[in-house]
C-alpha cells in the first residue's frame, strides 16, 4: 500500500515535470507573429476605387 | 426624392437620420423610437423634412426602411416592410437575427424588394471590403474579419454578450461552432488603434460572407478585448455601458490565389463605430432608393458595386485604408 502511495505521487511528480519541461521548450523556442516591419496604412484611392 | 421610415434614434439611428438628411437624396424622413424625449432632439435638432412617428406600422407607402433599433428586435420590422413590398435595410450584428433576416429571402424575392442585412461597420463595411477585396484574386480561399470597438449602449451590450456566446466559423465547406472568448490572435489594425488581442465571439459575419464567396474554404471573426472584458463577459454587465464608445477598427484579411501565386491583401478602416455604421447604413440607403440593389436578403458582400458604395462613403468621410508592405516574420 504504502509502496504503491509513492510510486503515483513520483509518476505524479514526473508527469508534472514533463508538462513543464514541454510548456519550457514551447516558450523559449516558440514564437508568434511580430508587427508588420514594413509598409504601412494607405488610404483607398485612384485605382483602387475604380 | 422620396421618403424613408428610419426605426431608431440611438446613436446609429442618429447617424443615419444626419446621413440622410444632408444627402439630398431623401424628401421626408420620418424616425420612431420609444424614447420620445430623445426622438423630439432628433427631429428638432435635423429640422424641415423630418417629422417623428410612432408605432411599429409601416405606413404612407415609404420607398425605404432602415431598422436601426437594438439588435434583437431588428427581424418584426424587417419581415413587415417586406410583407408592405418596401425594401428594407438594417443594421442587425446579432448571430441568431442576422440568420432569420437572411431567411426572409424567399419572401423578399416573393414581394420583389431588397433586404440588405447586416449594413453597418462589421458585418457591413467589412463585408464590402471583403467583396471589394476579392476583385484581385481568381480565387478568395480565406477571409479573416476582426474589429475594435462599440458603438452606442445596445451595441456595447451586444459586444458583451458575444464575448461569453457560442461563435461560428467557417472551415473546409462546413460549419464549425466556436467557444466565445477562445482562439486569441493579435490582429494589425489601422492607427492609432495598432495591436489588439482578438478572440471567437458570436459574430455574424461569416453567416454573411460564406454565400456570397464560391468555394472559400474558411471564414473567421473575431472582436477585440482586453482581460477584464474576458473576464466579466459571463457576467451581467457590471456598469452601464457609455453613451458612446470611442474610437473602433475593423481589419478584413484576404488570402487566396492570383496565377500561380498566393497572396494575402488586408484592408480596414478607422472611425468611431456608430458613426461608421450610421454612414454605411445611409449610403446603403441612397444606393436602395436608387434601385442600385438586386432583390433578396443578403450582406453587402452580394453588393456587386462595391466602388459605387466605398465612393458614396468616401464622401460621407468614411476612407477605408489597404496595408501595403510585407509582414515579417522572425
Amino acid at each position: 500500500m504504502g509502496g504503491g502511495l509513492i510510486t503515483l505521487i513520483r509518476r505524479a511528480f514526473v508527469a508534472i515535470g514533463a508538462g513543464i519541461a514541454v510548456a519550457a521548450a514551447i516558450r523559449v523556442r516558440g514564437h508568434g507573429g511580430i508587427p508588420p516591419q514594413t509598409g504601412g496604412w494607405r488610404e483607398l484611392r485612384g485605382d483602387d476605387l475604380r | 426624392m422620396s421618403r424613408v421610415l428610419l426605426f431608431g434614434a440611438g446613436a446609429t439611428g442618429a447617424r443615419i437620420a444626419r446621413q440622410l438628411r444632408s444627402s439630398g437624396a431623401v424628401d421626408t424622413l420620418e424616425i420612431r423610437d420609444p424614447n420620445l424625449e430623445r426622438l423630439a432632439r432628433l427631429v428638432d435638432d435635423l429640422g424641415d423634412g423630418t417629422v417623428a412617428g410612432r408605432g411599429r406600422r409601416i405606413s404612407d407607402d415609404p420607398a425605404a426602411v432602415v431598422v436601426a433599433t437594438p439588435p434583437g428586435t431588428q427581424l418584426g420590422l424587417a419581415r413587415r416592410a417586406v410583407h408592405e413590398g418596401v425594401a428594407v435595410v438594417t443594421t442587425s450584428n446579432q448571430t441568431s437575427e442576422v440568420r432569420r433576416l437572411l431567411e426572409l429571402d424567399d419572401e423578399a424575392r416573393f414581394h420583389g424588394v431588397p433586404v440588405v442585412v447586416g449594413a453597418g461597420f462589421m458585418p457591413g463595411l467589412s463585408c464590402v471590403l471583403a467583396r471589394h477585396g476579392a476583385r484581385e484574386f481568381d480565387e478568395v480561399d480565406e477571409i479573416h474579419v476582426a474589429k475594435v470597438g462599440t458603438g452606442g449602449p445596445a451595441c456595447a451590450r451586444q459586444h458583451h454578450r458575444a464575448l461569453s456566446s457560442t461563435g461560428i466559423d467557417w472551415r473546409d465547406g462546413r460549419w464549425m461552432r466556436r467557444a466565445g472568448g477562445s482562439g486569441r490572435e493579435l490582429a494589425w489594425f489601422p492607427d492609432p488603434v495598432g495591436g489588439r488581442d482578438c478572440y471567437r465571439a458570436a459574430l455574424p459575419d461569416a453567416l454573411l460572407l460564406v454565400p456570397e464567396f464560391d468555394g472559400i474554404q474558411r471564414v473567421t471573426a473575431r472582436q477585440a478585448a482586453t482581460r477584464r472584458d474576458r473576464f466579466t463577459a459571463p457576467l451581467p454587465m457590471l456598469r452601464p455601458p457609455h453613451a458612446e464608445g470611442g474610437i473602433g477598427a475593423i481589419r478584413v484579411e484576404l488570402r487566396g490565389r492570383v496565377g500561380v501565386e498566393r497572396r494575402v491583401s488586408v484592408y480596414g478602416a478607422i472611425e468611431r463605430p456608430a458613426v461608421a455604421s450610421g454612414a454605411v447604413a445611409a449610403a446603403t440607403t441612397m444606393h436602395v432608393l436608387a434601385g442600385d440593389f438586386e432583390i433578396g436578403a443578403r450582406g453587402l458582400a452580394g453588393h456587386a458595386d462595391t466602388v459605387g458604395l466605398l465612393n458614396t462613403l468616401a464622401a460621407r468621410g468614411v476612407k477605408p485604408v489597404r496595408f501595403e508592405g510585407i509582414s515579417t516574420f522572425v
